[in-house]
């Protein structure tokens, strides 16, 4: 018997599911275990784990600072990577080419050695050790998402809209604000949420720019995976779980997931 | 004058402002003035590139830790002497390989039935289905498959009560395959929809109107113009793969490293700062050469970053 493609398809996606589902599910089911092991089944149900995560301090600390990072990268990321998208799209830039080369180069540039740079950088300038610098890293890192994400906006808006605003004696900026604000706003949003969420899983530049007061929440997850692996630690990471949920509703009410599959 | 509404004011104030700061003269430098934050963030990650040149041209003293004065290129000349980081990037490199081969042939079915599918509810569970694992770390699920795989995890007393095992599985190269290609599977499927949203469904119906089973039309129809995705999926799946740093550390357990790790272990163990600047330098050249030989060969795909020719 010949499978069709449907078949296999079918199979293949089941089999997706199953692995990109597993993690996440046990990771729920073990945080609500009574026992001191993660065995399967659960023994038992109790809110313990999230007793003891919600009690400990350090890991409070982490989660603050994460979010902090998260909230300096975001900040710092949107417009940069928002304008940068508009000049790329809407003017005719002298070195083009070389300029997309040079804006690409965060993704390009393999993330271990980015971290190793900045870490080396920002050792010279003698901000080691502080948190901000951990945003900006973030920000440097996962520019080219918001500016990817920007230009499916740009792309897609007429450019005599704007003229005809002009024409109609709109000053640059009302222009800005009332028409190419507005329609390019679902790329600035989505861009945003990727940045926050990325920040806030950033973890192996993270571990290179932190020293032991100023770890972030992935780093601090991480070296405990290191030693004994018990269900506060799944407590912890349903954090993750909560915060994806989060990103997945806002991303789905304010712009449609859908957006990820248009065509360019 | 009480007609003008207050926002007005406010918007002809900043106007003024703007006009102030950005006369008209300097209108036609704009894209320029946009471009500033962008290209001095980017900056910071040159100044690091340019502080790890200088690092790796500098020798370790051993007997006071500090770097030498002067430079050479001992540094590069002990990566070419010492046969474990040539293991290391070999292993690196034919992971990378295998992982994207195995992350696009499970990708594609998956992009193609996301696009594809008439029921919204179904698109929309397969989106909710990839975004979930994308917005959780990689620490996090590499934590998950340690509860899966590990010897009390779940496989392992699910077959446990079949009376088989129990297998050790993390800490292997399979396991730690199998953990970057579930990583991976969301970067390939959100690169290839949208080349596949981009083939018109007429075509395959034509395809198979004119006799071409299944996978015939597959092969030749639906491959050939879903290329864009396939390079773009391939290139972001192999050079994310052959730089990661967390699996290998998580799943490989130590003895499956990766060039990131060794550089890592370069910088914290060995503290040469040096050799480690030497090894990241050389893969940001390694990866940065694959990379453009396969755009280079199979054109940028879905990964430019310059808009459609309706500039200004």
């Amino acid at each position: 018997m010949r499978l069709s493609p449907r078949a296999v398809f079918g199979a293949v996606i089941a089999f997706n599911l199953v692995a990109l589902a597993l993690p996440t599910l046990v990771i729920l089911g073990a945080s609500f275990t009574e026992g001191n092991m993660i065995v399967f089944p659960p023994e038992g149900f109790s809110l313990k784990w999230y007793d003891k995560v919600l009690g400990s301090e350090p890991l409070r600390e982490a989660f603050l600072r994460s979010l902090w990072v998260s909230l300096i990268c975001t900040a710092a990321g949107v417009p940069a990577g928002a304008f940068a998208a508009l000049a790329m799209a809407r003017f005719r830039l002298r070195f083009a080419g070389a300029l997309q080369i040079y804006l690409l180069l965060p993704f390009t540039i393999p993330l271990i050695a980015s971290g190793i740079g900045l870490m080396l950088f920002f050792g010279e300038i003698g901000i080691l050790g502080d948190l901000w610098p951990v945003g900006i890293a973030c920000a440097v890192i996962n520019l080219p998402f918001m500016i990817w994400a920007v230009l499916a906006s740009v792309n897609g808006l007429d450019p005599d809209l704007e003229n005809a605003a002009a024409n109609c004696g709109a000053p640059p900026l009302q222009t800005f604000l009332t028409v190419t604000l507005p329609a390019v706003m679902p790329g600035v949003i989505t861009g945003g949420l990727l940045l926050f969420v990325l920040a806030f899983n950033e973890f192996l530049v993270s571990l290179l720019l932190t020293d032991a007061n100023t770890v972030t929440l992935p780093v601090s997850i991480y070296n405990s995976i290191r030693s004994i692996i018990t269900p506060d630690l799944a407590a912890v990471s349903v954090v993750y779980i909560a915060v994806a949920g989060v990103a997945i509703v806002l991303l789905d009410r304010l712009v449609g997931l859908e957006v990820f599959l248009r065509g360019k | 004058m009480s007609r003008y509404p207050v926002t007005w004011r406010f918007l002809d104030a900043l106007e003024a402002v703007a006009a102030f700061l950005w006369p008209r003269r300097m209108h036609r430098y704009t894209g320029v003035l946009l471009l500033v934050p962008a290209v001095a963030l980017v900056g910071l990650l040159v100044a690091g590139l340019f502080q790890m040149g200088d690092s790796s041209l500098r020798l370790l003293d051993t007997e006071t830790f500090e770097q030498s004065e002067d430079y050479s290129l001992a540094n590069y000349r002990d990566l070419i002497e010492k046969p474990t980081y040539f293991t290391v990037l070999w292993r690196s490199t034919w992971a990378a390989a295998l992982v994207t081969v195995l992350t696009l042939l499970l990708g594609f079915p998956y992009a193609y039935a996301m696009v594809r599918t008439r029921s919204a509810w179904r698109r929309k569970a397969l989106l909710v289905s990839l975004f979930l694992p994308f917005f959780i770390g990689q620490v996090v699920r590499a934590y998950g498959w340690l509860v899966v795989l590990g010897k009390t995890g779940l496989v392992n007393t699910l077959l446990g009560t079949l009376g088989l095992g129990p297998f050790k599985m993390i800490y292997t190269f399979p396991s730690l395959v199998f953990g970057l290609v579930q990583y991976m599977l969301p970067f390939a499927v959100l690169l290839l929809a949208p080349a596949i949203t981009a083939i018109d469904e007429e075509l395959e119906s034509a395809s198979e109107s004119l006799g071409a089973g299944g996978w015939r039309t597959l092969w030749h129809v639906v491959l050939p113009l879903a290329r864009p995705g396939l390079v773009a999926s391939a290139v972001v799946v192999f050079t994310l793969t052959l730089t990661d740093y967390a699996m290998p550390v998580v799943l490989g357990g130590g003895t499956n490293d990766f060039i990131a790790n060794a550089v890592y272990d370069a910088f914290f163990r060995i503290s040469d700062n040096g050799l480690g600047s030497a090894l990241a330098l050389t893969l940001v050249v390694f990866g940065s050469t694959v990379v453009a030989v396969m755009l280079g060969l199979l054109g940028a795909g879905t990964l430019g970053m310059r808009g459609r020719g309706n500039a200004r």
